[in-house]
Formats: structure tokens, sequence, C-alpha cells
């Protein structure tokens, strides 16, 4: 399909969703209303940025059954993602909205190139949890046999998948790289195993764990995206060019925006993705707000698909701080680090405000085994990395290294900056 | 004479050498030369101690959470008498070595001054120290 044919059925789409979620939703209503914006103002996909956003807290405050655009009797389905504060979201699907679901999930398959001869051991929670049956639906739409093993019980998934000779494994990358370290303790051979497909997803991944996993269990690993929101895994998928994830933007209709003025950047730019679902009826999202950063690839890709393609999530647009005028995410700290041999990944970056100027200092810490007796080169090892933020970012930062052991190791909560700055 | 040193790096914060002072005489750990060279932001000190004792102490650093290494530096000992530094420094820099740093540490009740060299040819500046 080309772009403008693309945008036509966008088009088409957005205008009959606007208008099912403006008269069946006391929400989008209200919330259309408050922003002046009446359905028959959208006349083509260009006019999406008259709409108003929606975020989690909406999902949060309209709980269980408030942003249900349909009748009871016409939800099949119910997920819902726990997060960690405050009550669930639930999200509520039609038919239909479990068909295009599946259908999404299906060309994520086609995608990574299964097809009806392959078995698929879907090692995804199932439940109330989208992964699971998400994934399922998706195997089954193209064909394939599942194997509903949902997560957990590690042995035994490793008996099943080398007795039934699964050819792809559906999991988080994290809990792949321990089935990994499973099989190596218990002395099987990977030889033995008939995996050629790993979709990995639920959970931000880097290429160095792509590359040991596909060395580790033979297989090529593929990003699988997606999230509660806006229906589950499946809204995007890689292609066999692993060269950025395609997004299926005739269900899913991806925008770019600054999280600070929530206005769409330049084609290409990094910015908050933002998904309107063009097709599903239980329960519309409009221009929901990801609050993951990344940036969109609009060029035909190598394997032919004309389909969007999105970068690597970058961060969270929540994690971001403004420092001396420019917008800084941990998250890029932690890419350069990951660049240097010589660095752990760990770093706590610190700002303040001395005499009207933003302080921008970030502690790292040396590996030991790179510490030398010479103060020169433990100086430029410094320089190299204060140079290279610097290019990165844009400014340049006071980079302290300290001792080994001394940054909070535990991943994910881990506080990796502080704004001391004060504003009022 | 070839012999080990041990260099810490340091943040630069008060009271890291008395840390790493304690921790080894609570130890019964002698320290029997150091130097400490800093920038504004960190420092790295290098200590010499009885030979028999630095494994235990570079042990006994390391798992204190201090970054630690082993070097190998020239141990001389030169006379106590005018120009004996300068003929030692001589030699070393005729045969094209030359010095990262080096630090001394006089003895008045022995006829030698000690001097610990950190030259860019370790084996070759031995060498040389040896013919003297
Ligand atoms: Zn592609």
């Amino acid at each position: 399909m080309s772009r403008d044919e693309m945008r036509e059925l966008q088009s088409e789409k957005l205008r009959k969703i606007v208008s099912h979620a403006y008269n069946n939703s006391s929400f989008y209503k209200k919330r259309f209303d408050e922003h002046g914006v009446r359905p028959e103002d959208i006349k083509s996909i260009d006019d999406i940025v008259k709409l108003p956003f929606t975020v989690k807290q909406d999902l949060r405050d309209n709980y269980p059954f408030g942003m249900m655009c349909v009748p009871m009797t016409n939800i099949l389905r119910l997920h819902a993602s726990s997060g960690t504060t405050g009550k669930p979201i639930v999200v509520g699907y039609t038919e239909k909205d479990l068909d295009n679901w599946s259908e999404a999930v299906a060309r994520c398959l086609t995608a990574y190139g299964l097809g009806n001869d392959d078995m698929v051991q879907i090692a995804y929670g199932y439940g109330l949890f989208t992964g699971g049956l998400g994934a399922h639906d998706g195997v089954t739409k193209i064909g394939g046999t599942v194997i509903p093993t949902s997560s957990g019980n590690t042995q035994k998934q490793l008996q099943l998948m080398q007795d039934f000779g699964a050819t792809a494994v559906a999991c988080t990358p994290s809990y792949a790289l321990y089935m990994a370290e499973e099989i190596r303790k218990q002395g099987l051979d990977i030889n033995n195993f008939k995996l050629k497909v790993g979709i990995f997803g639920a959970e931000p991944w880097t290429e160095a764990m792509r590359k040991e996993l596909e060395e580790k269990l033979h297989i090529k690993a593929f990003d699988i995206y997606g999230l509660t929101e806006i229906s589950g895994p499946g809204v995007g998928g890689e292609c066999e060019c692993q060269n950025g994830t395609h997004l299926w933007e005739d269900l899913y209709y991806p925008e770019i925006i600054d999280p600070v003025t929530l206005q769409p950047v330049e084609p290409g730019q990094k910015g908050e993705l933002v998904f309107t679902t063009l097709d599903k009826w239980g329960m519309p999202m409009i221009r929901y707000r990801t609050r993951d950063l990344t940036y969109l690839n609009y060029e035909k890709c190598e394997c032919g698909r004309t389909a969007v393609r999105m970068g690597k999530i970058l961060g969270r647009s929540d994690d971001m701080m403004i420092i001396r005028g420019v917008n800084v995410f941990p998250s890029q700290v932690e890419s350069i680090l990951l660049e240097f041999p010589e660095y752990e990944p760990y770093f706590l970056i610190e700002v303040d405000r001395i005499n009207n100027t933003d302080t921008f200092d970030i502690q790292v810490e040396v590996k030991p085994e790179f510490y030398t007796d010479q103060v020169n080169e433990v100086v430029r090892l410094r320089q190299r990395l204060t140079a290279r933020i610097q290019s990165v970012i844009g400014i340049q930062p006071n980079i302290k290294i300290v001792q080994p052991g001394t940054i909070e190791r535990s991943t994910g909560k881990a506080k990796r900056a502080i704004d001391h700055r004060k504003f009022e | 004479m070839l012999i080990r040193q041990i260099s810490v790096f340091l943040e630069n914060e008060k009271g890291k050498f008395a840390e790493i002072a304690r921790l080894l005489g609570n130890n019964g750990i002698n320290m029997k030369a150091f130097t400490v060279s800093e920038t504004q932001d960190f420092g790295i000190a290098r200590i010499i101690v009885e030979r028999d004792q630095i494994e235990r102490a570079f042990n006994l650093i390391k798992s204190n959470s201090y970054a630690v290494t082993m070097t190998q530096v020239v141990y001389l000992e030169c006379a106590h008498k005018p120009g004996a530094m300068a003929d030692a420094m001589e030699r070393l820099s005729a045969a094209g070595i030359s010095v990262e740093y080096m630090y001394a540490f006089a003895d008045s009740s022995s006829e030698f001054s000690r001097v610990i060299i950190r030259p860019d040819n370790t084996e070759l500046a031995n060498q040389i120290i040896q013919e003297l």
C-alpha cells in the first residue's frame, strides 16, 4: 500500500472512530467539548492534531468500565494491567477488536518469517496480562501450532520445547536469557532444539541482549511492541531487516510529540509516542500518550513494507529533565555508558542551579580491571566520556568517577537522577 | 630491584587517605612509603608495604570496595652524596627511558636514600639501576 493510500484509509477510519467515541462515551464527549472540537471538524488524518490527548490517569479515573464505548454485552474479553500505584487499568475488546488485535500479531509473526508450519511456545503469562492470550490468538490466526506453557516452571518449559520441537518462543527477553542460562546449567545441547525465532517484548532490551540471545539460543531475535491501553502486544513488530519496528498504522496511528509543548515534532525527530486506535470499538484510545520516547522513520523498508518504523525506545518522557534549556533523558546517558567497555552501566545524575546556571553532574564507576596507577589515564578516560556525552546530549557534563559499588545497583526502580533545583 | 606497588583510587573527599591508612594500620600493615597524586576530583595513592604483606594489603583494600591495582616499579637505593641521584637519572634518560612518576624517602640512619621510580620501560630501567 502506498503512503497516499494509507493516509486515505487512515482518514476514513479516524472520522468513524472519532464520531463513535464522541457519541458513545460521556468521557470523550466531555473531553472533546472542553477542547472545543467536534467530530465534524475531523476530515482527514491531518486533523488529528485538533483532538485532545488521553493519558493513563484517565483510565484510572474511569475504573473499571467508564471508558467503554459499547454496551458491556458486546465486550467479549477484559484485560487489566496492575501498574505500581493505584487502581489497575482495564481494557475491553469487542469481537472485532479481538480480530484486529490477532491480525496485528499475525502480521508481526509473518514479518518474523513464521507460518502455519511453525510451533510457537508462548511463555508470556496467560491471564489479565495481554502478553499470553495476545500472542496465542496471533499464532492461531496464522494457522501455527500453539504450545501454551505460560510463564514459569523453566525446567518443564525446556523439556517441552525440546521434545515438541518448538520453532519459536515468545516471552520477555530477560526470561529468554534465563532459559538460555538454564539450558547451559542443565547440560542440554541447544543443537537438540529446533528454535529459529524469538518473539521478545513487554520490556525494553538492548542490541547487546539481542546478540547474546541469538548466539545462545541459535535464533533470530525479534522485537514485538505493544501496550495494554492500545490493545496489547503486536502494535508493531520487526521484520527480517531488524532495523526498526514496523507499526501497523492502519490500526494504531502513531504520532511523535514534544512532551513539553505537546506539539508534533518534525518527521524523524525524537519525542513522545502517541497512539490513536483507528479500528478499536470497545474502548477506543484517542491520542493516547504512551510516555515512551522514540522516533519514526517513514522511509520504505528494505523488506518492501511501507509501514512506518519506530526506532528503539529511548526512555520515558516522565524522566525528562531540562538542563540549560536542553532536554536530557537519563536513558541517553545509559546508552552512552554502554558504548564504553571501561565504565559500568550504572550512573547517578545530579542537577542543581548555582549562580543561575544549571549544574549537570554525573557519577559513574570505572570497572575495576580498568583502574591504573596513572592519574593521566583516568583523566583521559573521563575526558572521552565527557566529550561523548556533550556531542550526543548537547551540554557538557561534569563527570565524577566514584569508587566501585557506590552507585545503587537495583535495576528498574533505582533512582538515576536527582534534581536539586527549586523552581518557585 | 623490582618491587610491587599498590595503587588505590581515591575520591577527592576529606579523610579518604586516612581511611586507607587506618585500614592497613588496624591490620598490622606498615606503610614503608607512599605518595598521593591528585587532580581536582580524585587522587591515586601509591603505597609500598613489606613484601610479605603486599597480597594481604591488596586484598584488604579491595574487599573494602576500593579500586586497587598492583604495579611493578623500580626500587633504587641511592647513595647519600651529591650528584648520586643525577647520575642515576642521566643513565635512565640516556637509555631512552622516561619516568612517569617517582618519589623518594630519605632515611638519615642509613647511608642510602630510597627511591621508587615508575618508568615507561620497567625491565630496562631495572637493568640499568642494577648496573649503577
Ligand atoms: Zn521491514
